[in-house]
């Protein structure tokens, strides 16, 4: 608990919470903009089609997010040779862990915004009705565990890669591959498809009414293996970053 | 009654792919020394430190700290006795080198006067505010200093204190870590590449080359391998020798000249009227010192700058 509370005290002037905002307030900004005259059918379904939107955008967008994350809560120990200091006063693990604990919380924090957010704007386009309680709670924890796998993979590799570069392209390169995934499929077992695995809702095109169909998703056997892979990367990466990160020689 | 070592290694070594970079290393650092680990750069200093500090596995060997083999169980807790500065500076740039040291006040338990004391001790107490991205490079090495003494630790660990210090700012980081076994009980061990700095601050030394201890004692065991010599060049070297001998004296012959071990000025004069007396020219008669820069030199394999 002491080590956790000094990494929040550590990550002052850090300006974390301006980027997340600034990543927040971007996404809110174009919903306003995209959705702010939604034709009759898109208002009936409003509340169900945004949790596809809000799954599309952080599939493509939150890749580079959590790397810039993870990289201003690892490079202060790099920037100062930190690590070797640290690494005298508590056992690695538990470095590793408190940094992983406190970006898993600010993630928590952000996408609890985002979800908040996401419920002003549909109510302030004149959704019809109100957001379905039971399936946000599901959307928002199979999206806080798809991307906390991004994040611990981030911050893995910035703790243990002293130049940035490498994570942030990383970040970058997740991007790209789930931007090219959400136009081939729904599901994927890779780290970056999770976004789209866990996403609760199919959207179908409807040629004869020009208008995109919102429903909730029945899942295949193999979408299903998609979603538990997602919880096994959360497995593997922390328990990787720790072991990996108690083994690296300063 | 013997003194109890700090730190004791036995056939420490390191191997980093096919890179030996310390050789069955056996140190021992008494209690309340200042022991000065000497060597050129790239000789091992800071990967032994580092290996101490269990920064870095050994290969093989054994290290033990206050009495106790250091093993990744107990390392945390044989290290709360400890405070170290390896090769640069540790800070968090962005903080203040208040809010820096409360960081490692915290971790280390120790109580939130010492960030005071040792604010005072290293004389930051006026920067204590600034970021230390906006200190200088001495400001840095003290604040290093500062955060290896909090909780004033059994044992100092220092490597290379003095890099990238202004002369005043070496001459005072000399004198702070002189006065630290005496009033805080602290044990030093400071590596170095420079002699000189080792020479005024140490009491008992290592001299490590190429990964291998090749000297360990005191300095006043190394101060008595720093022996005076006479050199003398004649005209007659064959003759001189024996006249030499036959005086009683060790002789020893390097090049053209004949060294005998120093004496006394009425001795040299004897030897003076007696090689005119026998007409062997003196070209030259002069004092000759291996001092401990040869003697480092000597050990180091001449690889280093004094």
């Amino acid at each position: 608990m002491k080590i956790l509370m000094l990494e929040f005290y550590k990550i002052k002037r850090r300006k974390i919470g301006l980027t997340m905002a600034a990543y927040l307030i971007a996404q809110f900004l174009w919903g306003l903009w995209a959705l702010h005259d939604p034709t009759p059918q898109a208002q009936a379904q409003g509340f169900l089609s945004l949790l596809y939107y809000i799954s599309v955008l952080d599939a493509v967008m939150v890749p580079p997010i959590m790397a810039v994350l993870a990289s201003r809560l690892a490079d202060i120990e790099h920037k100062g040779c930190m690590y070797k200091q640290l690494k005298t006063l508590r056992g690695s693990g538990s470095l590793f862990h408190a940094k992983a604990v406190c970006g898993l919380l600010i993630i928590t924090v952000m996408f609890a915004a985002q979800y908040a957010l996401f419920i002003l704007l549909g109510y302030m386009v004149g959704y019809q009705g109100h957001p379905d309680a039971a399936h946000y709670i599901l959307s928002y924890g199979l999206k806080l565990a798809s991307n906390s796998v991004l994040f611990l993979l981030q911050l893995m590799l910035s703790m243990l890669i002293a130049n940035q570069m490498v994570p942030l392209v990383t970040g970058l390169c997740g991007s790209l591959l789930a931007l090219l995934l959400t136009l081939v499929r729904t599901y994927s077992f890779l780290p970056w498809g999770g976004n789209l695995s866990g996403t609760l809702v199919t959207m179908a095109w409807n040629d004869d009414t020009q208008n995109a169909v919102f429903s909730y998703r029945l899942y295949s056997p193999v979408e299903l293996a998609a979603v538990g892979m997602i919880f096994m990367w959360l497995v593997i990466f922390y328990a990787a970053g720790r072991i990996l990160f108690s083994h690296r020689e300063n | 009654m013997k003194t109890q070592n700090l730190i004791e290694t036995t056939d420490l070594t390191k191997q980093y792919g096919k890179t030996l970079c310390v050789d069955s290393l056996h140190m021992q650092v008494p209690q309340g020394a200042i022991y000065g680990f000497l060597g050129p750069n790239g000789a091992g200093k800071s990967t032994t430190l580092k290996m101490i500090l269990g920064l870095a596995k050994p290969t093989t060997g054994s290290i033990t700290l206050f009495g106790s083999p250091l093993k990744e169980k107990n390392r945390i807790r044989l290290l709360s006795a400890t405070g170290s500065l390896i090769e640069s500076p540790s800070y968090y740039g962005h903080l203040t080198g208040e809010e820096n040291l409360h960081i490692l006040q915290t971790l280390k338990g120790c109580p939130k006067e010492d960030i005071d004391r040792v604010l005072c001790i290293v004389r930051l107490e006026e920067a204590r505010k600034k970021k230390v991205s906006h200190y200088s490079l001495g400001m840095k090495q003290r604040l290093g200093l500062a955060s290896a003494l909090l909780g004033f630790p059994k044992l100092l660990i220092l490597d290379e204190p003095t890099n990238g210090l202004d002369p005043a700012g070496i001459q005072e980081m000399r004198e702070l870590i002189c006065t630290l076994p005496a009033e805080y009980g602290i044990t030093v061990v400071v590596s170095s590449h420079l002699l000189g700095e080792i020479d005024q601050m140490a009491d008992h030394v290592g001299i490590i080359r190429k990964g291998r201890l090749v000297f360990q004692d005191t300095m006043a065991k190394l101060h008595t391998h720093a022996t005076q010599q006479i050199a003398l060049r004649t005209g007659r070297p064959a003759e001189t020798l024996s006249l030499l001998r036959r005086s009683g004296l060790e002789v020893t012959k390097e090049d053209d000249y004949l060294l005998i071990p120093m004496t006394d000025d009425n001795r040299i004069a004897a030897l003076c009227r007696q090689l005119c007396e026998q007409n062997i020219p003196l070209y030259r008669i002069e004092k000759r010192e291996n001092s401990l820069e040869d003697i480092f030199l000597a050990l180091t394999g001449k690889e280093t700058s004094l």
